[in-house]
């Protein structure tokens, strides 16, 4: 009898699952809103909080204006600034577009880009914020409602790059509201505006009516967490999703179903292992040994067969278009590899940690193999999973034992590109340092002239790249899938743009 | 409706002695594993990436129970996983017997303010949301072997310590023990010799409850990512490496799982039969 | 009987306070919570900033009273790197988590009483052999490997139920299962030994003899009798289906506690992992205090002391 209860209640739970699919409501094509489902979750919306590309950046790009906006391929398009000059070599000046209303009414003149970027520069955001760190602001000066100026201590030629990710967001607003409001709720000038966030779940947004812009042709976007991968493809081959972002070599082609497609991004970020020179190994101190883990390791076969040929080998530490041409990637060459180890002393080779985090997909998987390739010529391998936030620690700390499995700058701008290597740099993690190399890119980051700049760069990814304080992997594979309905170009940086995605 | 004893008492038995041969199997396994194993278990092979287990389509009897991702044996995975998955337990338990037994024995053996502060102490650990605690404290100050057996050690160590503290406390009045204190033996002395061996047999039926429960455990810390990392695999490291797999290569959750299951099941059931026979008392 | 529930009470209490103590001192043990909330490249001004704007550059002791003064109002503290109070990002979450708990807890007495008494009643015969193996076996496998394959069997290959994530009552089904296999397991066990001991035990034979029929002894005296032990165990379970779901809520994306504190836990936002866990003790506290007060209830033995 008890039994019979139980079958009935499992019939009526089976029911009720069944009920709930058949009961998804159906939408017209054009108002259905478009879903974008990623691993993460989306941590603040406060702009000024911002430290990761996707899901948290894709939304407050598409809620907040930047006076700059980054294109997919690195260059500056006029945002909020519709023109920009330099002054003179300290005194970049911004002219800002006229009738901008945020989407709670208040007025977008240069007054409020002086409180936004005051409000960076405070506690707490100052220690997320780059802006002033990075380009040396000294001052904002207003100079009528539509012109600013910002000032700095030392030229720089990195202001655009670092403006497109300073979010202007409604004055008034952040400086009268209480914090968790400001960034649960947010007011800013951007095409969608906010409806309603159920943390953990997803984040519903609808295109702004006030916006100065041309209309996205999506209405409607919900930006979604579904932390598995596996989850993540279900519903895109259900249609309850239409874009996956984060997708594994592996499972790219379970994305290439009869309503969606796969597409395949060769992404910014430069994956490499990272080097630690002043780790519990010594022998890496020699660059000798450096360039025979780079001969060691036989990194197409690697991307063939592990990421089934979604990327290729890294050319320089500069992403193209800026990479010097004379630099190709280091062969697979296992004898080359020995003879440099004997030659620097270590025919016996040597014992050697190698590490990696959960920041990078596959990081565990590409450690071993690499661990594999190195055995070969006598390195013993040991492995250390190093939990995320431990790692960034040893990372700015340039602690770190061994090798490890690490990417940098997911981004197209040679001086931030070089900068990373120079010494005592905090996101040098490998801690290498080489007086010649500095000198050039300090030189570079601070040439207004174009020809010159790139002259010092190339010879700078020369130096760096004969040196090697990182084993050159190759540039992450960025692997989305999309709805057959919809048509959009994927960026390289991750970030995703939902007021340009349109209808097929 | 009921059986004859004999046949229940033979049942019993049988059940503890299929458990028992189960774990020594494994044991076995672990220890001789590079003879037993087929390969090596970080072999990798990206030639033969993701071949199924041998009785279906595609698979081989090269590799039994299928490769994973990077084209290792995961059969020769799954044998040397069992060196660390045991290793973690055995260390876990003997770490948890050892502070539990210690902290039960005085617990009950003083009682009074000392018995109030050690069950104080076992409350905050009890009401601590160990998951929570374990992912924090390993995240914090690094994974590896000797801090996850710790960590583990850290779930188990309150079985002991209520246990041995309910033992003391029955034993404690005996005649022999006050005749012992009356005599002038030093206390350290009546502890060792009067007390704790009363105490040993509900230790041994806890230590392989807790063994099974330590394995449990680790493989779940592994599957969080926050477990040992270490080329030779536990089996909660092959679980979570199988989780993107799971569309497309099952085999390499199952066959972690299926171990995991086994093992664990073996040693509640040796832990049921030592009850059974040492120590029915502790029965719930 | 008030006394007695009062000194548990207490007991309570102090155990909270054990707790967050606890809690307190593990999160400043681990070295500078600035170096890890920064971003990797920001300024020893900027970092200085941010301790004094948390309050990181008192002393311990009056970081710790205002902790307590403020948790004892209801307030968890702030959450920086989320913007957000830890109080609302709690409560906020706490639906999904206690939804879960419920139907896996309901679920898993739905199936451990009936069975246990059942194969109880039956003992000695191949469904008891049957159901105690199988129930051995539920307690054997990692609770998160049989999510797994159940997401493989019933999402991956039959499509018929959701794969994972939170909305109509489908979504529920397989975490739900997931978190009650083990429980029922556990709970069926249980109640099989403890109705066999029961059903061993004088009064019952004193009922029998006196003539009762035999479902009004089954269900009133001895399913009363045998539940006792149930209870606390139940109650255990309970509180550990709460705090303990985190694994099951990452596979299944559940956007409860547990996904909560293990994001937390990896973005360094002690504030949060603070809440959680003393939101979590407090709950455990709780149920094992409702435990004992349902114990006077139940049974009458222990009204006598």
């Amino acid at each position: 009898m008890i039994k019979g209860n139980w079958t009935r209640r499992l019939v009526l739970l089976a029911g009720l699952a069944m009920g709930v699919t058949a009961l998804t409501p159906v939408y017209a094509q054009d108002a259905k809103p478009v879903v974008i489902a990623s691993s993460e979750d989306i941590i603040s919306l406060d702009p000024h909080m911002l430290d990761s590309n996707n899901p948290t950046g894709s939304a407050i790009w598409s809620i907040f204006d930047s006076l700059v906006r980054r294109d997919k391929d690195g260059q500056a398009q006029p945002r909020l600034a519709t023109s920009w000059e330099r002054v003179d070599d300290l005194t970049w000046r911004f002219h800002l577009r006229e009738g901008v209303t945020f989407s709670n009414g208040e007025a977008f003149n240069a007054e409020a880009v002086k409180v936004n970027f005051a409000r960076m520069d405070t506690a707490p955001f100052n220690s997320v914020q780059q802006l002033h760190d990075q380009t040396g602001l000294t001052a904002v000066n207003v100079v009528d409602d539509f012109t600013l100026d910002l000032v700095t201590a030392a030229p720089t030629v990195n202001m655009l790059y670092w403006l497109e990710e300073a979010f202007v967001a409604a004055p008034a607003y952040i400086t009268d509201t209480a914090p968790d409001v400001v960034a649960s709720a947010p007011i800013g000038s951007g095409p969608y505006k906010f409806v309603e966030w159920r943390r953990g779940d997803a984040l519903v947004l609808t295109a702004s009516d006030t916006y100065w812009g041309d209309a996205p042709a999506v209405k409607d976007i919900i930006f979604r967490a579904v932390p598995e991968m596996s989850s993540r493809l279900n519903e895109l081959a259900a249609g309850t999703v239409d874009i996956v972002v984060g997708i594994t070599p592996d499972a790219a082609a379970q994305a290439n179903t009869d309503v969606s497609d796969v597409v395949q991004i060769e992404g910014l970020r430069k994956m490499h292992m990272g080097i630690s020179i002043k780790g519990e190994q010594p022998a890496l101190a020699d660059p000798r040994v450096r360039q025979a883990l780079n001969y060691a390791v036989d990194v197409p076969t690697i991307i063939d067969s592990l990421l089934g040929g979604s990327t290729k080998p890294l050319l320089s530490i500069v992403n193209p278009p800026n990479n010097n041409p004379d630099l190709t990637p280091y062969s697979y060459d296992p004898e080359k590899a020995k003879a440099l180890m004997a030659e620097a002393g270590f025919a016996d080779g040597f014992p050697l940690t190698i590490q990696w985090s959960t920041r990078f997909d596959g990081g565990k998987d590409v450690s071993e193999v690499v661990g594999s390739f190195l055995e070969a010529i006598n390195i013993k391998p040991t492995y250390e999973a190093v939990e995320i936030g431990q790692f960034r620690e040893a990372l700015s700390s340039a602690s770190l034992k061994g090798i490890y499995f690490q990417g940098w700058a997911a981004l197209i701008n040679p001086s931030v590109e070089l900068v990373i290597l120079t010494c005592g740099h905090v996101d040098n993690s490998s801690g290498y340092c080489n007086p010649d190399y500095d000198k050039l890119v300090i030189e570079a980051s601070q040439t207004l002239d174009d020809a010159k700049r790139q002259e010092l760069e190339y010879a700078a990814q020369a130096i760096i790249w004969n040196d090697a304080p990182w084993l050159y992997l190759w540039r992450l594979p960025n692997i989305f899938g999309i709805s057959k309905t919809l048509s959009y170009e994927f960026r390289a940086d991750n970030y995703l743009e939902p007021y340009l995605i349109t209808y097929k | 409706m009921r059986r004859s004893a004999t046949s229940v008492f033979l049942r019993r038995n049988a059940l503890g002695l299929l458990g028992l041969t189960i774990l020594v199997i494994v044991a076995l396994a672990a220890i001789f594993a590079p003879w037993v194993a087929p390969y090596g278990p970080a072999k990798i092979d990206l030639m033969a990436r993701l071949a199924p287990p041998a009785w279906i389509d595609g698979g081989s009897l090269k590799h039994l129970l299928g490769t994973d991702n990077l084209g290792r044996d995961i059969l020769s995975r799954v044998i040397y996983g069992a060196q660390i998955s045991l290793s973690v337990g055995a260390g876990a338990v003997v770490i948890g017997a050892l502070i539990g037994s210690f902290i039960g024995l005085l617990s009950g053996y003083f009682g009074g303010i000392v018995d109030a502060a050690l069950s104080f102490l076992v409350n905050v650990q009890l009401a601590f949301p160990f998951t929570l605690l374990a992912i924090f404290l390993l995240s914090t100050f690094g994974g590896g072997f000797t801090s996850v057996v710790v960590v583990v050690a850290l779930a188990t160590w309150v079985n002991y310590a209520r246990v041995v503290r309910g033992q003391v406390m029955s034993v404690k009045n005996q005649e022999y023990v006050e005749a012992a204190k009356s005599v002038g033996v030093p206390t350290d002395r009546i502890l060792r010799r009067y007390i704790l061996p009363n105490a040993f047999s509900s230790i041994i039926v806890v230590a392989s409850f807790s063994m099974a429960q330590a394995i449990l455990t680790e493989a779940a810390l592994s599957f969080l990512g926050v477990g040992i990392g270490s080329a030779t695999p536990s089996w909660g490291t092959m679980l979570n490496d199988g989780r993107s797999y799971l569309q497309n290569a099952w085999w390499m959750t199952a066959m972690p799982g299926v171990a995991t299951a086994l093992t664990v099941l073996a040693g509640n059931l040796c832990g049921d039969w030592l009850q059974d026979r040492i120590d029915p008392r502790l029965r719930k | 009987m008030f006394s007695f529930l009062s000194k548990r009470f207490l007991q309570a209490l102090l155990v909270l306070l054990g707790v967050s103590f606890a809690t307190f001192i593990v999160g400043h043990l681990t070295g500078d919570p600035v170096e890890l909330m920064a971003r990797e490249n920001a300024t020893e001004q900027d970092k200085q900033d941010l301790r004094v704007y948390l309050g990181l550059d008192r002393p311990l002791e009056q970081q710790y009273f205002s902790f307590i003064v403020k948790a004892v109002q209801g307030d968890l503290g702030f959450s920086f790197v989320q913007q957000a109070k830890v109080s609302q990002l709690i409560a906020e979450r706490l639906p999904a988590t206690l939804q879960l708990a419920a139907a896996g807890f309901l679920l898993a007495l739905a199936i451990s009483i009936p069975l246990g008494i059942i194969i109880a009643l039956n003992r000695g015969t191949i469904w008891d052999f049957l159901v105690t193996t199988l129930a051995m076996a539920g307690q054997a496998a990692p609770g998160f490997w049989i999510g797994l394959m159940l997401v493989v069997l019933f999402a991956v290959h039959l499509k018929v139920l959701p794969v994972s994530g939170y909305g109509g009552a489908a979504y529920i089904v397989l975490p739900a299962i997931t978190l009650a296999l083990q429980s029922s397991a556990r709970l069926t066990r249980l109640v099989r030994a403890s109705m066999l001991e029961v059903l061993s035990a004088d009064y019952i034979r004193t009922a029998h003899s006196k003539g009762l029929r035999e479902r009004v002894v089954l269900f009133v005296h001895a399913f009363r009798g045998a539940m006792i032990p149930v209870v606390t165990m139940a109650g255990l379970e309970l509180a550990e289906l709460v705090s303990g779901a985190f694994i099951t809520e990452t596979i299944f994306a559940w956007p409860g506690i547990g996904r909560l504190a293990v994001t937390a836990v990896s973005q360094r936002d002690f504030p949060v992992i603070q809440g959680v866990v003393l939101m979590s003790a407090a709950f455990f506290v709780l149920i094992n205090f409702l435990v004992d007060v349902l114990y006077v209830v139940i049974d009458p033995r222990v009204k006598l002391k």
